[in-house]
């Protein structure tokens, strides 16, 4: 298939990722509260139907508006929303998982479907029906929540660990129940009921006509649903066993920003973790309000980071193996580098007539193209901040050799003259854009460039190490 | 394409259309409701201050209001496919159109979002207590909202027809919006459409509540009439908009493929007005006239749907995509999906059998 360029937008000095990832984690956090909600109202339901709990009922009410207003909407919306934001940040990317697991996806709505009218019933009629009609609507209700995780999970597990799939033979099945389906899904069930105990601490403590006792048994009752939490640490290390060895190397000290958020992650569980069972569990307290609404927050933070980390280990790959970062296919780069990676590329560059030559206009394109999913020029990331101690020589031999300099990043993907005009582009922000630039074609350069290029190959790193060369 | 629709495809890609354009008419189905459903509440508003006073119920607007939301649910769910679909049967242009107006789609999300709890503010008892010029803010508010979105997908399917040049232009003057002469009667076109879709879906609630709890507040001979002009200015507007289209997209009209469509939906649409005119001439809601109605709003939606996406097949070549669709409907998954689907259809009959039971027995307890 002929390499499709797309128009790239441009978040000045926000790194792309982080717009997108920020609704990412909104949206995973209103999911697990969706999905571990229905879990805990059926276990309530029960309670109520059989008389264990005077205020059982109550609750369930209370609780399900919160999820309504909140989950319903915004789940529902931010879910939407993803498949925008995924599209803004490659195209190529949700267009290779849409074409594989097309079927899937239409699977998982059916699930949808069931959600919001079992919800919506639920909601709006809850009152008028009886124990055993409430208790099937739930039911529904959270085996067609915990069903889409169950659907997506295959799907964004696959990014990660392929499985049996692969581009040439592809095994749909091979890759939806891959490596890292089983410890990702019961990880996120756990998570989903943690989530779902803590909004319900803060929903108790909002109920009108309960006493404190009343309160603080409801509490206790949640507090079951946290017990699992106590597998994280083992599904956890499941999880990472079957990361690929590279992107485990990086969560565990390889690349500080990933084992940052994976420590924010590891640290506010454990913190909810011990609460919630020594605390509720063994001796029983009662929490108030804030400090649930604390924890609450705390399960945000870790789940922000999760979600960093899962994004983060894919690199240099969206796809393992078949789509690499920045939308460049393995196999393409040995052909990008003949040809120039924004030689065909249709679109112009914003703001041009602001560089004075064509080949820093040349090398603002090939930045946009190939560097700018993760870097922005002078912002987060900055690609200034990051070379500014380097002469241009170590720049242009960083750079040719990308993979090498972090394994993280895919192989460069350009001939001599892009990567020179890359180089020059680089020196004439960190010179803070003056009006005049001379323009470099020493053919000496461009041949040591070459050299460089050639010495580096176009694997990623990651294949390099095992062995293997850029898939043919 | 001088052959009828599905014929004249490869079997993938007639399959993937058709598949695209099923569920695209089960989401235009409820976006009519929440368009013009949302716009009615609005308009009645401004002239009829009760109608956004404590919720009648048997009127339209209590019916609405009662509704809104969870119609605008079902809207976005049902959205989600043939969001699917459509990457599927036209991915570059679908995606080059969506990036170019990323700053529209971004600020859609807030826009529903606001749209949606503003509906649930018109829900509440609280509301009716609020000074008139703040509900009629909501309510008038409400409906921007969505009008927002309709024209945003109307300005994004216009823009994923255009051609690289039109695309690299605006991404070089970094616009944020598309423009085209088309725009504005095409969204007409929805938002005037939308009406009959809308006041057929409350007649049905009308008359299940005329059915189960007593008379409805509301003249049937009224609803009758505002379909009937409804039907009548989607017409209008649909001449202007053959008027206005570009050469190529009308000679496609007259294309054996777009005509008999064009005239099936014609019929459908005689049958609708048939419909509501049988239903004026009675003092109830008449089952057998909403049925007829109902009928021909489907051939109606099911055809313009397929004629819709034939204007499209002037500007994007589809035959160069026949390659990829065939590749893709090797892909496995499709009887999963079969499967879960009557499962989804079988599992919402089921829940509301269940609570109409409920119902009933909650009826037989308290005369
Ligand atoms: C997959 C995402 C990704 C892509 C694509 C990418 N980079 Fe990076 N790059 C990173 C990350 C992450 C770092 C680490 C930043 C840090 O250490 O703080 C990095 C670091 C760097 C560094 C500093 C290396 C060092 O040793 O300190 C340079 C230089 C660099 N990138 C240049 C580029 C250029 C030029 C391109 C485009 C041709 C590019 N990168 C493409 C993710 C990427
Ligand atoms: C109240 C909210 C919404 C309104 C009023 C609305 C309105 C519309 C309109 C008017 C069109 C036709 C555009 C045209 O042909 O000119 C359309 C198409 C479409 N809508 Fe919606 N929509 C809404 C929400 C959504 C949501 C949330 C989704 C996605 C989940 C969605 C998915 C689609 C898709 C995929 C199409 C077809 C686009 C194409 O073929 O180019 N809609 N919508």
């Amino acid at each position: 298939m002929e390499l499709p360029y797309y128009p790239i937008n441009d978040f000045g000095p926000v790194m792309k990722g982080l717009v997108i990832g920020g609704l990412g984690i909104f949206h995973v956090f209103l999911a697990q509260f969706a999905i571990g909600g229905g879990m805990l109202m059926c276990y309530f339901q029960w309670l109520a139907a059989e008389r264990r709990h005077a205020l059982a009922r109550q609750f369930v009410s209370s609780y399900f508006q919160y999820l309504v207003l909140f989950s319903f909407v915004l789940g529902a919306l931010t879910g939407v929303a993803m498949w925008f934001t995924t599209i803004q940040l490659s195209p190529r990317t949700i267009g290779l998982m849409v074409d594989q697991f097309h079927w899937i996806w239409a699977t998982e709505w059916t699930f949808f479907v069931v959600e919001v009218v079992s919800g919506y019933a639920f909601y709006r009629y809850s009152a008028q029906l009886d124990d055993r009609s409430r208790m099937r609507l739930l039911q529904f209700y959270t085996v067609a929540a915990w069903g889409s995780l169950f659907w997506i999970n295959g799907i964004l597990s696959w990014q990660l660990t392929p499985g049996t799939w692969s581009i040439e033979q592809p095994q749909l099945w091979g890759g939806f129940f891959n490596a890292s389906f089983w410890p990702s899904l019961l990880f996120r069930t756990v998570s989903s009921m943690a989530t779902a105990a803590l909004v319900a601490c803060v929903v108790i403590n909002t109920m009108p006509n309960a006493s404190r006792d009343q309160r603080k048994e409801l509490i206790n009752k949640t507090a079951n649903f946290m017990i699992p939490m106590v597998l994280m640490p083992l599904l956890g290390a499941w999880y990472l066993a079957v990361f690929p060895d590279d992107s485990r190397s990086w969560v565990l000290g390889g690349s500080p920003a990933m084992s940052l958020f994976m420590g924010i992650t590891i640290g506010a569980s454990l913190l909810i973790g011990c609460y919630a069972l020594i605390g509720l569990f063994f001796q029983k307290l009662y929490i108030n309000g804030a400090t649930a609404t604390l924890l609450c927050a705390l399960a945000f933070g870790a789940t922000a980071g999760a979600e960093f980390v899962r994004e983060g280990v894919r690199k240099p790959y969206t796809i393992r193996n078949t789509l690499l970062s920045n939308s460049i296919t393995p196999q393409e780069v040995a052909h990008l580098r003949q040809i120039g990676s924004v030689t065909n590329d249709p679109y112009p560059l914003r703001g041009a007539e602001q560089l004075p030559t064509e080949q820093l206009r040349l090398g603002a394109r090939v930045y946009r193209f190939q560097c700018s999913i993760c870097h922005t020029p002078s912002g987060v990331n900055g690609l200034t901040h990051l070379t500014g101690s380097w002469n241009g020589e170590q720049k242009r031999l960083m750079i040719a050799q990308l993979q090498m300099t972090k394994p993280f990043m895919p192989p460069f993907a350009g001939n001599a003259e892009e990567l020179e005009a890359l180089v020059q582009y680089l020196e004439w922000l960190s010179a803070d854009r003056p009006p005049q630039w001379p323009t470099r074609h020493d053919p000496q350069i461009l041949q040591q460039i070459n050299e460089w290029l050639i010495e580096a190959g176009t694997a990623t790193a990651v294949d390099k190490a095992a062995g293997r060369g850029p898939a043919e | 394409m001088d052959r009828i629709f599905p014929t004249g495809f490869p079997l993938p890609t007639a399959f993937y259309l058709t598949v695209y354009m099923i569920t695209l008419v089960i989401h235009v189905l409820f976006m009519n409701y929440v368009l013009a459903g949302s716009a009615f509440v609005a308009v009645s508003s401004l002239f009829r201050p009760k109608a956004i006073g404590p919720q009648l119920p048997g009127t339209i607007n209590g019916v609405l209001r009662d509704w809104l939301p969870f119609a605008l649910g079902m809207t976005i769910t049902a959205g989600v496919a043939p969001l699917l679909f459509v990457q599927i049967l036209y991915k570059k242009s679908y995606y080059t159109a969506n990036l170019l107006l990323f700053h529209r789609w971004m600020s859609i999300l807030p826009v529903l979002i606001l749209g949606f709890y503003l509906l649930y503010l018109i829900k509440r008892i609280r509301f009716n207590q609020w000074s008139l010029g703040r509900r009629r803010l909501v309510v008038i508010g409400a409906f921007l909202c969505f009008g927002f979105t309709a024209y945003s997908w109307t300005e994004n399917h216009l823009l994923s027809l255009e051609s690289t040049t039109t695309w690299t232009d605006l991404y070089a003057r970094e616009q944020m919006h598309y423009f085209h002469p088309v725009l504005i009667p095409r969204l007409l076109l929805w938002a005037l459409g939308s009406v009959p879709t809308m006041l057929l879906g409350v007649a049905w609630q009308l008359w299940f509540y005329q059915r189960r709890i007593g008379p409805i507040q509301v003249r049937p001979l009224q609803i009758s009439w505002l379909a009937l002009v409804g039907i009548i200015l989607s017409l209008i507007c649909g001449g202007i908009y053959y008027g206005l289209v570009d050469d190529a997209t009308r000679q496609q009209f007259t294309q054996p493929l777009t005509s008999t469509y064009l005239l099936l939906a014609l019929v459908g649409l005689g049958l609708q007005f048939g419909g509501w005119a049988l239903q004026a001439a009675s003092t109830k809601l008449q089952q057998r006239w909403l049925i007829l109605a109902s009928i021909g709003l489907l051939i109606t939606l099911l055809c313009m749907t397929v004629v819709r996406e034939s204007a499209r097949l002037v500007r994007i070549d589809i035959t160069s995509l026949y390659e990829q669709h065939a590749q893709l409907y090797k892909t496995g998954g499709f009887f999963l999906f079969l499967a879960f689907f009557l499962l989804m259809v079988l599992v919402v009959a089921w829940i509301i059998f269940l609570i109409r039971r409920n119902l009933r027995v909650l009826a037989h307890h308290q005369p």
